[in-house]
């Protein structure tokens, strides 16, 4: 079993790395609040055209916290896995991702959180606490809260397992660039990033609910607000039960198509 | 000697050196047969969960700001035709940070052409064209439904009026590349610019007062598809903006070819 210290390393290390780049980090918030002023406008219109207040018991407030926070949620869960291994791949690196006395898998994940919790202050938190300026107090404050943060690193999980799940394929073809915005395109779009699962259409939605992918940003999002019932213990651990079962099947599912996959790799000279 | 070399330089010189480029291109992508159709697929994909994302709008909404399922539709596809060349022949400009950054810049700068033109021309995407049919579809069905008359001038109109709206996507990105000569790893600034094309499809009309101005202006989106539409959708009042896109386009594109062209140059100076 790896010793919690090693695990933190990588955290911190994570972390250090990405305060190098405080740049990119100002213009990604700054994005965010341009890209916040555009859903606005737009859904702003939308409702207005439409003459009522709430479509299928979204409010103009729920839609645009909603995609604002999928916008903001999409920044801080983005990893380049699929991207970082079929370079390490490529170049022959991998060798030395394989031969560290650590699992590939583990030491990948753990990388990857210091980066996750810079995010999470310096993007996520001040989109999150303009949005609920914004729209004055529609973000309900109280134990919702403990329960999205709960179910943010479920998703968090769950999106770091697809990744894992999609990467390894990077070892049969050398398309990154297909292969990377096939699974961002279903996953943005089955997960109600693009436009909240609320508004799909009956038929459609049922079954949506049957893949992983809303486990990403429906469930937490749907949480936040405290709709469909989530505001009660038994609307919200069954969802929380989801997620948890998506991490599990996924993780089980990468993991075996990782032990396949990784027979393949042969790295020329090095 | 000079007058010569200067003389031989025109737009012919320029179009056959671009068909040689294109060419070894097309050639060295022959070859990975696999990544073209993954890629292509991949962009179809991206086309039809736009596509479907509209759909499931206007599935609960029936209009937007008075414009009608049609009119967004009629946007929407002149917002796809007019975003297809960024895709098709500037994609280069995703690699100029690696090639900055490693060095391989300097290849650029020892032709005695265009440093801009050499660069762009060297990628050609072909995936791109699949978006091109895509928006094609789109803006026929949408301007048959709507009515708009087909005459000469309504089409060549249109012509003038997609050619010159996708110059603006061209220059915010062309921009938006070029920060990596002045800083480093500037990805990002490229993916955020690139995402606001999104917002193109939809009528500018529903921002309102600073916004209004920063998306007319700053960042142009309301010229990719809103003011140049409205001459098609609204022929009886049609905003001075409207007829003057062609114009702002080309002033878009020249201050950003500039702007590349001073990183270059400052590029140049640093040496490597």
């Amino acid at each position: 079993m790896t010793s919690i210290r090693k695990l933190t390393a990588l955290t911190r290390a994570g972390v250090i790395e990405s305060l190098q780049f405080r740049l990119g980090t100002a213009v990604t918030l700054f994005a965010n609040l341009i890209y916040l002023a555009l859903v606005y406008f737009l859904w702003k219109a939308i409702y207005d055209s439409s003459g009522v207040d709430a479509v299928n018991g979204m409010t103009f407030y729920d839609t645009m916290i909603y995609l604002i926070l999928a916008t903001a949620i999409f920044n801080l869960l983005e990893m380049f896995i699929v991207w970082d291994m079929s370079r390490a791949i490529q170049s022959g690196e991998i060798i030395m991702h394989l031969l560290k006395p650590m699992r590939y898998r583990l030491y990948t994940f753990w990388s990857y959180s210091g980066s996750h919790v810079i995010s999470f202050f310096l993007t996520f938190l001040p989109t999150f606490i303009v949005v609920a300026i914004i729209t004055k107090g529609a973000i309900p404050m109280g134990w919702n809260l403990l329960y999205f943060m709960i179910s943010l690193i479920l998703a968090l999980i769950v999106n770091y397992n697809i990744e894992m799940l999609v990467a390894p394929i990077c070892l049969y073809t050398e398309s990154t660039w297909g292969i990377n915005i096939v699974k961002e395109t279903i996953v943005l779009l089955l997960s109600g990033a693009s436009i909240p699962l609320a508004f799909f259409p009956e038929g459609f939605r049922r079954v949506v609910e049957y893949l992983p992918f809303r486990a990403v940003y429906d469930i937490p999002l749907t949480v936040l607000l405290g709709k469909n019932g989530t505001d009660t213990l038994q609307g919200l651990l069954p969802r929380l039960g989801v997620q948890l079962f998506w991490c599990i099947v996924l993780m089980i599912l990468g993991n075996l198509f990782w032990n396949v996959a990784v027979k393949r790799i042969t790295v020329n000279g090095g | 000697m000079e007058v010569q070399m200067k003389k031989k330089r025109g737009l012919r010189f320029y179009l056959s050196i671009y068909k040689k480029i294109l060419i070894q291109d097309l050639k060295s992508k022959m070859s990975y047969r696999a990544d073209f159709v993954i890629s292509t697929f991949g962009m179809v994909l991206t086309n039809i969960s736009g596509f479907i994302t509209f759909m499931i709008l206007f599935h609960n909404f029936p209009s937007v700001n008075g414009w009608d399922y049609h009119h967004m539709l009629f946007l929407y596809g002149f917002s796809l035709i007019a975003l297809t060349p960024v895709q098709c022949f500037f994609d280069n400009n995703w690699n100029l940070r690696f090639m900055v950054r490693s060095g391989d810049f300097i290849k650029y700068c020892f032709r005695p052409i265009n440093v801009f033109f050499y660069f762009i021309s060297e990628v050609f995407d072909v995936k791109g064209l699949g978006q091109f049919a895509f928006g094609l579809g789109t803006f026929i069905y949408a301007w048959n439904k709507i009515g708009i008359p087909v005459t000469v001038v309504n089409i060549a109109e249109a012509v003038l009026f997609l050619l010159t709206a996708s110059l603006f996507m061209i220059a915010l990105m062309n921009l938006a590349a070029a920060t990596c000569f002045w800083i480093i790893n500037s990805g990002y600034v490229m993916v955020i610019m690139f995402r606001f094309k999104d917002f193109a499809k939809y009528p500018a009309s529903i921002f309102s007062g600073v916004f209004r101005f920063i998306f007319t202006f700053l960042i142009p989106i309301a010229f990719v598809a809103y003011y140049p539409s409205l001459v098609f959708v609204t022929p009886d009042h049609v905003p001075l903006l409207s007829w003057l896109s062609p114009f702002i386009g080309i002033a878009f594109f020249y201050v950003s070819y500039k702007f590349w062209m001073l990183g270059v140059r400052r590029y140049d100076f640093t040496g490597s």
